[in-house]
């Protein structure tokens, strides 16, 4: 444990001051002990001081910035100094990038003793930014376009507009090829976002242009995306007039933005590193005189690209919405979009390393102007004490509030969940008193609108909810839901109180987290779930095929040779026979349920029993679709009590391809749904199951998607396997779809309606699960969708450049050829190796 | 072996621990190899050895953590290939430690940066890169068949066996003696 406290920090931190320091003191932190008794070089010093730049909320901004400047301009001599920082500088812009302002203001001030700096800087940021866009790397291009932004005012002439012009040029182009075009919209985003920091950082002088600028940008902000649907986190019923409705991210963007023009640019939450106080006019005066330096030339590529993942619209999502009072600024505020894209950049760039992420969302305060927010942890009752113009923006909802937002993007967050569930973790870890109740009120605005969202976000809800309390003992008010104990199973409410001790216990053990639960919610955890391994149910004679069940257990147990358990199933069938049973599903449950009962002790134990008969398996599996559905239908009544076992063995199983994805899909929906009239698309574990067998369908065919060929024979190979398994994708989307929609809302299903009309509010919530659960896999075809578009755009990029660097070599080899006068048809069989060579490079 | 330095500490890094280990055993490899032959060493930097690992070291789990249980946590980065439990050498039960492979080397990082130092079981467990799984590490390597670090360990830790093995050995052999010379001492008096 002690370990990991030491890993934890960054480098930035004496990671032992750290550990005393006490979030809610930050102020009484002692000052630093020197720890040298030889001062360490420059270099180390002005590297170590910038990174940790604007960290200490004491210390004055002009002065922490003035004395990094002069310590380093004082030591320019130093070669390693002088290389390092413009490194050291664009580094932090993309991995921290609150600090991008400071480190503009550094390089500002050093401007006005060594202007030589700022063009060392620009030549590397220039190339940079170059390479990002060529690269498709959207979210740095923004980042190195805000430290070129912030460094405005020591630039020549227009100094980033004409940049900022033919990056808009590009997204008309793109918007007018194609209304689908997501590129275009990203560089609009990207350009909109920049604009404030260059209004702060030489105010005044450039209101025309901004606005000129804008007033093309509006075009297309304001239009509403084509694939917007997409992603829109809320999923209504029809009926429900109350429900919160999202904002396209551009479109409040430019709003946003317009209103800020309107007053002048004031953005008084940016910050300003760079301004000195009114007593010290001369430096005010020296950094207005200091040399101006020429941006190089950024050549944007003919075709700009995506990057690594396809680019989809986004929205505006909050937890906060709609309070009594603001803890968060309001959606008209450009704050909202601009601390929120500030905050995004850096829970997405830090990702290794969560802790400082999460020490950045505390410290948050530290990097905007002072009077942002409230003090932190600030109670939320105490907001409405506060008297205007003072802010009742609580730091520590809008930290929050950024990392929900992530967990709640559709399709999916830049990084796996878990890292942003890891963040509010670590976030809760340096300071609960501060962050604990904004989660506390996140989740009750969730378990309130969850039933109201899209059901794959309500799920990521309920899975971060669990995982959450497994990091904190478990504890939660639970006594609050407890009305919701009374509701139908079918209930949303219900489902997800019952979906999240599921997985509270799977990542714990029954009788723990019963303890944790109010009585009233007890009765929800059945005494089998307590139970050490789930019954044998060939132990009582009463179960048909007793005997035989017990005899197979005991010879899988012994790892009896095949024809004697053989004997045995044949007895079942021929007995099944004469009972009219179907034989195949007769012998396959007992065998299956065997093969479980004798692997019960851990999944170590069912995984090597699987192996052992997966021959077996196989067969059954392939005799019947019956008996290949009894292989399911005995897992989860063998596992009944823990579901999330079930589900790990059928994982297996497909991986043996004793189960196809087509057959799982089948048992739950056609199944399953008949047998409880739909009510099983209300557990969150059938939903589990389902998902996870698409995503191993669509994640398959991504990777055969991405692949590129090395030779014809492969490539057309390749893209006949290509077509196969797209084809079965396809097949599996368009099967949920015909299976879901007669329970749907949409489609009349008087009939069964009548046969089950003693519960009409029952009804209508199947009818809403099999909404949800539709709009999910209809969204997920789409997506699917777009990868393969992307993927084969990549394809052919990929292709192309191979065969263009196989032309260069050619002619090169050839110039070679040449110059030594070598036989030509030695060339061509050096040539062919070549090739090879190539495209694996 | 990722480009420079970044400006703050990658949790994907292998741990001092696997650092040091494996630059001794390279230094007790290199003196073998000096007495005998010098001409061909192949340096092995323990990172190389690590650039495609996609397995992981867990440690200081409970005795009681279930593979069920990690798999539900572990799962969260990936598709588990293959998890084995640390066993005590003697006994064959858990004895606090596992290996957890995934598929990919994508998902280890992730699962180094995003679980490592999180809580399993309600204990901040420990993970690291981890150059593969071969058949005998699942067992303990202590004096008495568990963790080595569960022999001298002088807090009680209730999911990993209470005190030290050692220790409560050496605490049962005092209380022994204190029986012994208590009957000794009564028997003189009477």
């Amino acid at each position: 444990m002690a370990d990991y406290d030491r890993r934890g920090g960054g480098s930035s931190y004496n990671s032992r001051k750290r550990r005393y320091r006490d979030d809610d003191e930050y102020e009484r932190r002692a000052p630093p002990r020197r720890r040298y008794d030889n001062v360490p070089p420059p270099h180390v010093r002005v590297r170590k001081q910038l990174i940790a730049i604007a960290e200490n909320p004491m210390r004055p901004w002009h002065e922490e910035v003035y004395s990094i400047a002069t310590l380093f301009t004082d030591n320019w001599d130093d070669e390693l100094l002088r290389s390092n920082f413009v490194d050291l500088a664009l580094q932090l812009a993309v991995e921290q990038p609150l600090k991008t302002p400071f480190v503009a203001a550094v390089v500002i001030v050093a401007n006005a003793a060594r202007p030589e700096i700022v063009d060392m800087l620009l030549a590397k940021l220039a190339k940079l930014v170059e390479e990002k866009i060529a690269e498709g790397e959207w979210r740095q291009v923004k980042l190195y376009l805000k430290l070129l932004a912030c460094l405005q005012g020591c630039l020549e002439g227009e100094g980033i507009f004409p940049l900022l012009e033919e990056l808009f040029n590009r997204a008309v182009d793109l918007q007018t090829a194609s209304s689908e075009d997501t590129i275009g919209t990203e560089i609009v985003k990207i350009i909109l976002l920049t604009l404030p920091y260059v209004m702060v950082a030489a105010p005044g002088k450039w209101n025309q242009k901004a606005a000129d600028l804008m007033e093309k940008t509006e075009v297309i902000a304001s239009e509403p995306h084509t694939s917007q649907a997409l992603v829109e986190p809320w999923h209504p019923e029809s009926s429900d007039e109350t429900a919160p409705q999202s904002q396209s991210l551009i479109g409040l963007l430019q709003a946003q933005l317009q209103n800020e023009a309107n007053n002048g640019w004031a953005l008084p939450y940016l910050p300003r590193p760079w301004e000195f106080p009114p007593s010290n006019s001369e430096m005010q005066t020296k950094l207005q005189n200091a040399q101006k330096h020429a941006l190089p030339a950024i050549q944007i590529p003919e075709t700009v690209i995506a990057g690594p993942r396809p680019l989809f619209p986004e929205v505006y999502f909050s937890v906060y919405a709609n309070q009594e009072v603001q803890s968060v600024p309001p959606t008209t505020n450009a704050a909202a979009s601009l601390i929120r894209d500030a905050l995004l950049d850096t829970i997405n760039q830090l990702d290794f390393n969560r802790n400082v992420t999460a020490r950045h969302l505390i410290d948050l305060d530290c990097f905007f102007s002072q009077r942002t927010f409230t003090a932190r942890a600030t109670p939320f009752d105490k907001l409405r004490e506060i008297e205007p113009p003072k802010s009742t923006w609580k730091p520590e909802d809008v930290a929050v509030d950024a990392v929900f937002s992530q967990i709640f993007t559709l399709p999916n967050p830049e990084h796996k969940l878990v890292y942003y569930h890891s963040v509010l973790t670590e976030a809760c870890k340096l300071a609960p008193a501060a962050i604990a109740p904004s989660l506390g009120r996140a989740i009750r605005y969730l378990y309130r609108n969850a039933p109201r969202m899209d059901w794959e976000l309500a799920y990521r809800f309920m899975d971060w909810f669990a995982h959450h309390l497994s990091n904190f003992g478990f504890t939660w008010k639970w006594t609050e839901w407890v009305d919701d104990v009374e509701l139908p199973d079918v209930h949303p409410r219900k489902a997800f109180i019952l979906g999240a001790i599921d997985k509270e216990i799977r990542l714990s053990f029954a009788q723990r987290i019963k303890n944790t639960l109010p009585d009233p919610y007890k009765v929800l955890i059945p005494p089998e779930k307590e139970k050490d391994a789930p019954d044998f149910k060939f132990a009582n004679d009463e179960t048909p095929f007793a005997p035989e069940g017990r005899e197979i257990a005991s010879l899988l147990k012994r790892k009896a040779a095949d024809e004697e358990i053989e004997t045995y199933i044949q007895r079942i069938q021929s007995q099944a026979v004469d009972r009219d049973m179907d034989a195949l599903v007769a012998s396959t449950d007992v065998f299956v349920t065997c093969v479980l009962h004798i692997g019960n002790k851990s999944l170590s134990h069912v995984l090597a029993a699987i192996e052992r008969t997966k021959d077996r398996l196989a067969d059954a599996g392939a005799a019947s679709d019956a008996a290949r559905a009894q292989i399911i239908t005995a897992t989860m009544a063998y596992w009944s009590a823990h579901p999330g076992v079930a589900i790990t063995i059928i994982e297996k199983l497909l991986n043996y391809s004793i189960l196809t994805p087509a057959a799982v899909l089948e048992w739950v929906l056609r199944g399953r749904v008949a047998e409880t009239r739909g009510r099983v698309l209300g557990t969150a574990y059938m939903y589990e199951l389902v998902a996870n067998t698409v995503n191993k369908v669509t994640s398959r065919v991504r990777g055969l998607a991405f692949k590129v060929p090395t030779t014809p024979e492969e490539e057309e190979e390749d893209a006949k396997t290509r077509e196969t398994e797209v084809a079965r994708m396809r097949a599996l989307f368009t099967e949920i779809e015909e299976a879901l929609a007669p329970w749907a809302s949409s489609s009349a299903r008087e009939e069964q309606m009548e046969e089950d009309g003693k519960n009409e509010e029952d009804e209508r919530m199947v009818r809403r699960w099999a909404d949800r659960w539709l709009r999910v896999f209809r969204r997920r075809a789409a997506i699917e969708e777009t990868w393969l578009v992307e993927a084969a755009k990549e394809r052919e990029r990929k292709k192309a450049k191979a065969a263009e660097e196989k032309a260069a070599e050619e002619a090169k080899k050839e110039q070679e050829e040449k110059e030594d006068g070598k036989k030509p048809a030695n060339g061509v069989a050096e040539n062919g190796e070549g090739e090879g060579m190539n495209v694996d490079a | 072996m990722r480009g420079p330095r970044t400006t703050v500490e990658r949790l994907d890094q292998p741990s001092a621990y696997f650092l040091n280990r494996s630059n001794k055993r390279r230094r007790i490899d290199k003196e073998h190899r000096e007495g005998e032959d010098n001409s061909s060493s192949p340096e092995e930097d323990p990172v190389v050895k690590l650039q495609n690992a996609t397995t992981l070291y867990v440690g200081n789990l409970s005795f009681y953590t279930t593979e069920e249980q990690v798999y539900e946590l572990f799962s969260k980065c990936g598709e588990i290939k293959r998890l084995v439990m640390g066993l005590d050498r003697y006994t064959k039960t858990p004895c606090g430690f596992c290996f957890v492979e995934y598929y990919t080397h994508q998902d280890a990082l992730d699962c180094m940066k995003y679980i490592g130092g999180t809580k399993l079981d309600e204990r901040i467990i420990r993970t690291d890169l981890d150059p593969g799984f071969t058949e005998g590490r699942q067992y303990g390597r202590g004096k008495s068949g568990g963790q080595v670090r569960d022999e001298y360990r002088e807090d009680y830790d209730e999911g990993r066996g209470g005190l030290g093995r050692q220790i409560q050995l050496q605490r049962m052999r005092e209380r022994e003696r204190e029986a012994r010379e208590f009957d000794d001492n009564y028997a003189r008096l009477r």
